[in-house]
């Protein structure tokens, strides 16, 4: 077994940690709106890191992950507006159920290819809406509000404790021994099988972890908004923007979806002041042009073209 | 203890035609078994039903008594049994070694250290005959090579029992005279068994101590590679019915 | 018991009219997915398209959905090929199957697509907008038969029977249906597969922004840009899924299940529309896993 040390650890994964270490150590005293739009800017970064391990690693496209986000969320509101938990408790409880439904869905899509899972995914997330409005425990059509109290500094560190794992469990995935059967069943899932993965396995793990950080990511982010309304929870919006962030950051990658996550959200931030619905048009014409013409997104082009930066970035 | 895979009486359908009738033969570790017949005869499917890419509709497949028929590719390939592609499906975003690597990791002596599966992965490539691309993107590997690559995958996963469909198949002279040769030369040194799934006669009559011969999904044949030559049903398969015959 | 009766009769007759509008909204995607071998994920924002462009021809010329069906047709025929050049054509040229890299850049770069739509459509129209357009109904029996749904009903039935006569009949027509079978075949034959490909794509953005004009009718609180996509897209998938991609009459077969399960579904479900909204996009799973193929043989 190698030993871990800072050297063998690589630059990008130094990098992430430095940056996630600088944002925790002046949080406390950040102005509000920066802190705000940190926080924010976590929450997107741990969505993108979560649909990362499904969408990005394995290349099965999910168009339903909203479903993921949304449960987190309804898990916080019911742990913490029924059973009366404190927050972070919701947090979990949501993270889990997320975790509990991936395992179950995915034993059934992830049999589907390509398109097909595409098509399962989308499909299973308007089902989950659907119910969702007839659950009178959890709101039905007219959501849940919660008494939370304002609490940034929590946000915060919850959202900074959940990115963490995720960047570490990304990087321990991708620099393994099941690095490399991931990237031979994203080559080729049947001749993959033929040397020994268990690829079905592996898919349904991955999938159920990108459930549960998914649903952490949205309880956080419901948290933050003190309530939850199905309309909103499960618009097709949200699993646009986390597919969105990978592809334009780089799919599969350690560093793609913090990028895709910056890109994303501070020019949805910067468009939001100029024309509301303005944001997401660049946001769809970035994701056209990045598909159709850089499909390796940022960090995948960077490390095409600039051989300095191989060492660099991962 | 040499492993014996045995298959017996093995059916499969698909839909309404019957790919494989009743087939059987048994293959023990350290020999060569040549199966042999014209196009569309069976042979591939018969070794997609041993490697659990398919199930038998009917029959056994055994590995030491042990039933395997209709276990997953992967456990398969736990149990010691690897098939190569009839048409190479190298990993294309991975490198030789890379490739070679995925079948260390995950085959039957599977290692999980990484440094280990590369200097397995490296010391295979040359066995095969590819040192010196090891770095090189499998995508940029000829048709040759990429034979040659699947061969040496595998051999990684550590089977003990190779199924390898059509690996001398589309080669120039030379390059078949070679690859007779390497095979011959690491199935005597690793001594591994091989079910070798050929349409070039000559390549298999060298390489087999056995040679099981299929004609529309049933056995009509099987010897030594001198008694199936020289067996009428045989020349009748291959050459049609009028070869057996003499001129008018 | 008799009010039952009354209720399933009305139920089962507004199901199978809903179905025929949703056959032929998916009857575009099938023909999509037929000629590219790849969904066009942003397939909810042309129905929209087509609704749009109903509703200004009822804006500006006062016409019904039913007269604005050609003009729509006409125009979708335009947008598909532009459609082809732009997202499928170098994914497509010059190969035989589509293979995982390039599904996966078409599935991504049409959902881009389809965000662009959405949100321009958004920022314009902040509110729904509908057509007025009400010929009224008959009483048969117990039964209410509303003329618009019948018209629209008639309507997609005989766009889906022009669409598969234009297949099988005529000669781009066969070379289009050639194409989805066998691309080298094709070339063989001294088809331009350029040419073919964008005519049946533009022949499923035709029918799909055709279908668009004629859902208005079945939009009582009009035209929202926000669930369209969310809503008709899945469900046309399902409908392909059910009756099986390719299969021309599988979009009539998938859609009257789909209008069935929906309409005569919620009468079991305790008049939950959403729940029996759910049941029928939950059909694709098990269909995927027992008849990958489609219902139809």
């Amino acid at each position: 077994m190698r030993r871990l040390s800072l050297r063998t650890l690589g630059p990008t994964l130094l990098g992430i940690l430095a940056f996630l270490g600088v944002l925790a150590a002046i949080a406390g005293r950040m102005p509000l709106v920066l802190l705000t739009l940190v926080i924010n800017l976590l929450i997107f970064a741990a969505l993108a890191y979560s649909i990362n391990f499904i969408t990005g690693l394995t290349g099965y496209v999910s168009f339903g992950h909203v479903l993921f986000m949304a449960v987190g969320g309804y898990g916080l509101a019911y742990g913490v507006g029924t059973l009366h938990w404190h927050p972070v408790a919701g947090v979990a409880l949501g993270a889990l159920v997320s975790l509990a439904l991936a395992l179950g869905i995915g034993a059934v899509t992830l049999r589907f290819r390509g398109v097909y899972f595409a098509i399962a995914s989308q499909v299973t997330a308007l089902a989950g809406f659907y119910i969702v409005l007839e659950v009178q425990e959890l709101g039905g059509g007219q959501g849940i509000v919660l008494n939370v109290g304002f609490e940034p500094i929590a946000w915060f560190y919850t959202i900074w404790v959940i990115l963490a794992i995720e960047v570490g469990i990304t990087y321990w995935i991708t620099h393994g021994r099941l690095g490399y059967g991931i990237r031979s069943i994203r080559a080729d899932e049947d001749a993959a099988k033929t040397v020994g993965v268990h690829a079905a396995a592996l898919k349904l793990v991955l999938f159920a972890i990108s459930g549960l950080f998914a649903g952490a990511a949205g309880g956080v982010y419901y948290w933050q908004g003190s309530g939850i309304f199905p309309n909103e929870a499960f618009s097709l919006t949200f699993s646009l923007i986390m597919l969105a962030m990978i592809v334009i950051g780089g799919m599969g990658t350690l560093l793609g979806p913090l990028f895709g996550a910056v890109a994303v959200y501070l020019s949805s931030q910067y468009f939001l002041t100029v024309l509301i619905g303005f944001e997401f048009v660049i946001i769809g014409v970035l994701v056209v042009v990045i598909a159709l013409f850089l499909p390796e997104g940022i960090v995948g082009t960077l490390r095409k073209y600039v051989p300095e930066l191989r060492g660099l970035i991962e | 203890m040499k492993r014996t895979l045995a298959v017996s009486n093995v059916h499969k359908s698909f839909g309404g035609v019957r790919a494989v009738r009743g087939v059987s033969l048994a293959l023990e570790e350290g020999h060569v078994l040549g199966l042999i017949g014209p196009n569309g005869s069976g042979k591939t499917t018969l070794l997609n039903l041993i490697a659990g890419v398919a199930k038998p509709s009917k029959g056994e497949i055994t590995l030491d008594g042990r039933r395997i028929d209709g276990l997953a590719p992967h456990r398969i390939v736990a149990a010691g049994i690897a098939k190569t592609h009839q048409i190479p499906r190298p990993f294309l975003s991975m490198t030789g070694r890379e490739n070679v690597a995925v079948a260390a990791l995950y085959g039957s002596n599977k290692t999980r250290d990484l440094p280990e599966a590369m200097e397995t992965a490296g010391r295979v490539l040359g066995l095969v005959g590819l040192a010196g691309k090891e770095d090189v993107a499998s995508s940029n590997l000829t048709v040759q090579q990429r034979k040659r690559l699947e061969f040496a995958r595998v051999l990684a996963t550590g089977a003990r029992i190779l199924l390898l469909d059509e690996i001398f198949a589309g080669l120039s002279p030379d390059e078949l005279r070679d690859a007779v040769a390497l095979f011959a030369r690491l199935q005597g040194e690793l001594g591994f068994g091989a079910l070798v799934v050929e349409h070039v006669m000559r390549a298999v009559l060298t390489v087999s101590q056995h040679v099981v011969v299929m004609e529309e999904g049933s056995k009509i044949a099987e010897g030594t590679p001198q008694e199936v030559v020289q067996n009428p049903a045989v020349i009748e398969a291959y050459l049609g019915p009028e070869a057996g015959r003499a001129p008018p | 018991m008799a009010d039952f009766v009354a209720l399933f009769l009305t139920d089962l007759v507004l199901g199978l009219l809903l179905g025929c509008v949703l056959a032929v909204i998916a009857h575009g995607l099938n023909i999509i997915w037929g000629v590219a071998k790849v969904v066009n994920v942003a397939h909810g924002e042309f129905i929209m398209l087509g609704a749009y462009g109903a509703y200004f021809l009822y804006l500006y010329g006062g016409f019904n959905p039913l007269l604005s069906v050609p003009i729509d047709a006409a125009i979708g025929l335009v947008v598909g090929m532009g459609f082809y050049f732009g997202f499928l054509y170098r994914e497509l040229r010059g190969k035989e199957s589509m293979g995982l890299q390039s599904e996966l850049v078409t599935l991504v770069s049409t959902f881009g697509l389809s965000l662009v739509i959405v949100n321009i459509a958004q920022s314009i129209w902040e509110h729904p907008v509908g057509i007025l357009w009400s010929p009224g109904a008959a009483q048969v029996g117990p039964v209410p038969v509303p003329f618009g749904g019948l018209y629209v009903a008639v309507v997609s039935v005989a766009l889906i029977a022009l669409t598969d006569l234009f297949l099988t009949r005529t000669y781009l027509g066969n070379a289009i249906r050639a194409y989805t079978q066998d691309i080298p075949a094709t070339q063989l034959m001294g088809i331009n597969p350029t040419v073919v490909a964008a005519v049946g794509i533009g022949m499923g953005f035709s029918v799909t922004m055709a279908g668009g004009a004629l859902l208005t009718v079945w939009l009582p609180t009009g035209i929202d840009p926000t669930k369209i996509g969310i809503l008709y897209a899945p469900i046309s998938f399902v409908i392909v899924v059910l009756g099986g991609p390719g299969k021309m009459w599988g979009s009539l077969v998938g859609g009257l299940t789909i209008g069935l399960i929906i309409n005569v579904g919620q009468l079991f479900l305790g008049g939950s529309i959403a729940l029996a909204t759910a049941v029928a996009v939950l059909t694709l799973i098990p269909i995927l896993l027992f008849r990958p193929e489609g219902i139809l043989r």
